[in-house]
């Protein structure tokens, strides 16, 4: 599968989700477009309006991106202005997996040389990021099984079957 | 075998070791707040309700003695919404028949441990970074987001799970006056950054962990996810066993043989991936400057004037730490330009500080006291920062923005470091207010 789309804009280390939705918003809706209104208003007050009328929007970052709370409104409000796949040096757990089972696609590769601005690229098949703007290349660091997964975006579709299993198993 | 290995072998029936790939980890048991159970309702029964009926089946959750609801983050309630959300919860359990508490309750990390929901040997999960607390029981502990506890009340399971590495953190030495668990970890979140811990287990073990309270085991682990740890983790010993066995009888259980052979250790010869070894005894009180919880100073570098005073979270309001903050403000007064907030983590706790007088010391000092909850550790309600605004708090982050403004301070401690803060208006030592062996 082939990605692509431009650094919208280049995050630090450490972005916690927070920074990303802040806490106080999280009980006021159940909707994610809301929590996508709401994208980065206490780090960064342009997010919101660079992303908008784009569908090809990259977020980069640095290491640690989405450390902190366990809240899954930070994957919303990334994915619902129009962010076709983030791209970090590294994502801890909770954030990583949120992303995965919401068809957010997160890249780990080296960004320390991409801008803002670039055209950056990522095949899931060859297991490549391109920088198309400065014209380098860069190996994507997830595991095979998880670049499979951004493929078939969809965790849903296993656990269901896990249930019909579980169900039918109990009546016999 | 670590204990985390040994927990996951279990679990799973064969032996594991870390890096392995489990497609379905099972689980003992799972909670949720009132933050992310609304959401996670709608979508279990929106993504399971057709696979259900399909089946000729009603919508059931895999089994209501293993799912615990908590509202626990702004109650009383702060909005409306918040209030629609928890009788969403009340609802959905009463249907299904699954254990709910009740506003006031307490912090739910608090409460699962205190009630016995939690068991050493157990594999929880809960939709909160924070429930890697459960790892002073010697329990395997995650904070999920809203699919995961979807997928979880579906089946019972955690899916595509790599068995953790774990880095050993081996705390010999005692700690000196006016040191606490809270200091160490701080410290040590200092020591390794936010993403230092990432992915792994951080276990904590050594003299010092041997002959710490459960108060601060739990502070211990609560601050793990602060370094990015996928949780923390304290082999159980007779202070655990002990703990647990009173948090199951007094919810009217029974500690059974099944419940004593989960109790595991990590083996001599572990294999870790690292091994980190402090020396508690020269660790002094110490405080997190804004706006990150690895930023850590020794207090004594800190020289800050303060407006508020947090005693609370499901970090630090527990017994030991409130008999902390009332010994050094018996017979004090908190400063008049400092608003302190105390809030006690549980309902049990709360009536216990009542009944041991510390509730009546808080009080006199002019202490806020409000009924438990998470309180203004995430900026919602109870004490929503301004601009300008700097705050001392016993909770476990100051990111910027997290208790209101952007543009507020947000300064992390032990209790009693925020004690005696409180009493200067201003960031103090806590070592002139306790005595020797604190």
């Amino acid at each position: 599968m082939m990605l692509g789309g431009t650094a919208v804009r280049k995050f630090g280390e450490n972005i916690n989700t927070d920074y990303i939705i802040s806490a106080d918003l999280l009980q006021e809706s159940w909707d994610a477009d809301f929590f996508a209104k709401h994208a980065f208003e206490k780090y960064d007050q342009e997010f919101v309006g660079r992303c908008a009328g784009r569908k090809d929007n990259v977020v980069v970052a640095g290491s640690n991106f989405g450390c902190g709370s366990s809240r899954e409104q930070a994957v919303h409000a990334i994915r619902n202005n129009g962010v076709v796949f983030v791209i970090a040096q590294s994502y801890p757990d909770i954030f990583y997996r949120n992303a995965i089972n919401n068809g957010l696609v997160v890249a780990k590769s080296d960004t320390t040389g991409m801008r803002e601005g670039d055209r950056i690229e990522i095949d899931t098949a060859s297991g490549v990021a391109r920088n198309i703007t400065a014209g380098t290349e860069t190996p994507l660091l997830n595991s095979p099984s998880d670049l499979r997964r951004f493929e078939t975006r969809d965790t849903l579709e296993y656990v269901r079957g896990r249930l019909r299993e579980r169900l039918s198993a109990k009546s016999e | 075998m670590t204990i985390t290995e040994k927990i996951v072998s279990r679990a799973s029936g064969r032996n594991v070791a870390a890096g392995d790939f489990l497609e379905v980890l099972p689980l003992d048991h799972v909670y949720l707040n009132e933050v992310i159970a609304p959401p996670a309702l709608i979508g279990f029964e929106r993504d399971f309700g057709s696979t259900f009926s399909g089946l000729g089946k009603e919508l059931r959750v895999f089994d209501s003695s293993r799912v615990t609801f908590f509202p626990d983050h702004t109650v009383p309630s702060s909005s409306e919404k918040v209030s629609e959300g928890i009788s969403m919860m009340k609802r959905f359990s009463a249907s299904q028949g699954i254990r709910m508490l009740k506003q006031g309750d307490g912090i739910e990390h608090t409460v699962a441990s205190e009630n016995g929901t939690v068991r050493p040997g157990d594999i929880v999960v809960a939709t909160d970074s924070h429930t890697c607390t459960q790892g002073a029981l010697g329990a395997l502990a995650f904070g999920i987001g809203t699919k995961e506890a979807e997928y979880a009340l579906a089946n019972g399971e955690l899916y595509s799970f790599t068995v953790p590495q774990t880095i050993r953190f081996d705390i010999s030495g005692r700690p000196g006056r006016g040191v606490y668990a809270k200091d160490i970890i701080l410290h040590i979140l200092g020591m390794m950054g936010e993403g230092g811990c990432s992915g792994r287990i951080a276990e904590f073990g050594g003299s010092c962990v041997s002959e710490m309270d459960m108060d601060g085991r739990f502070t211990m682990c609560n601050l793990c996810v602060e370094m990015g740890a996928r949780s923390g983790m304290v082999e159980p010993d007779g202070r655990t066993v002990e703990y647990t066995r009173e948090a199951v009888a007094s919810a009217g259980g029974e500690w059974s043989e099944a419940d004593a052979s989960r109790v595991m250790r990590s083996d001599e010869g572990a294999s870790y991936e690292q091994v980190r070894e402090i020396d508690a005894a020269s660790i002094e009180p110490t405080v997190s400057l804004p706006h990150s919880p690895a930023n850590a100073r020794p207090v004594g570098e800190v020289d800050e004037e303060i407006d508020t005073v947090f005693i609370g979270s499901c970090a630090n309001a527990r017994r030991d730490d409130l008999t902390e903050v009332a010994r050094i403000l018996k017979g004090r007064k908190v400063h008049p330009g400092v608003n302190l907030i105390v809030i006690p983590a549980s309902r049990r706790i709360y009536n216990w500080a009542l009944e041991t007088g510390i509730m009546s010391v808080l009080a006199e000092a002019g202490a806020n006291i409000e009924s438990s909850n998470c309180g203004p550790c995430f900026g919602k309600h109870m004490g929503v920062l301004a601009e300008g605004q700097k705050c001392l708090s016993t909770s476990n982050r100051n990111y910027r923005g997290r208790m209101g403004s952007e543009k507020a301070f947000v300064y992390l401690s032990s209790p009693a470091t925020a004690a005696a803060s409180a009493v200067e208006g201003r960031i103090a030592d806590p070592r002139k207010y306790v005595g020797a062996g604190a």
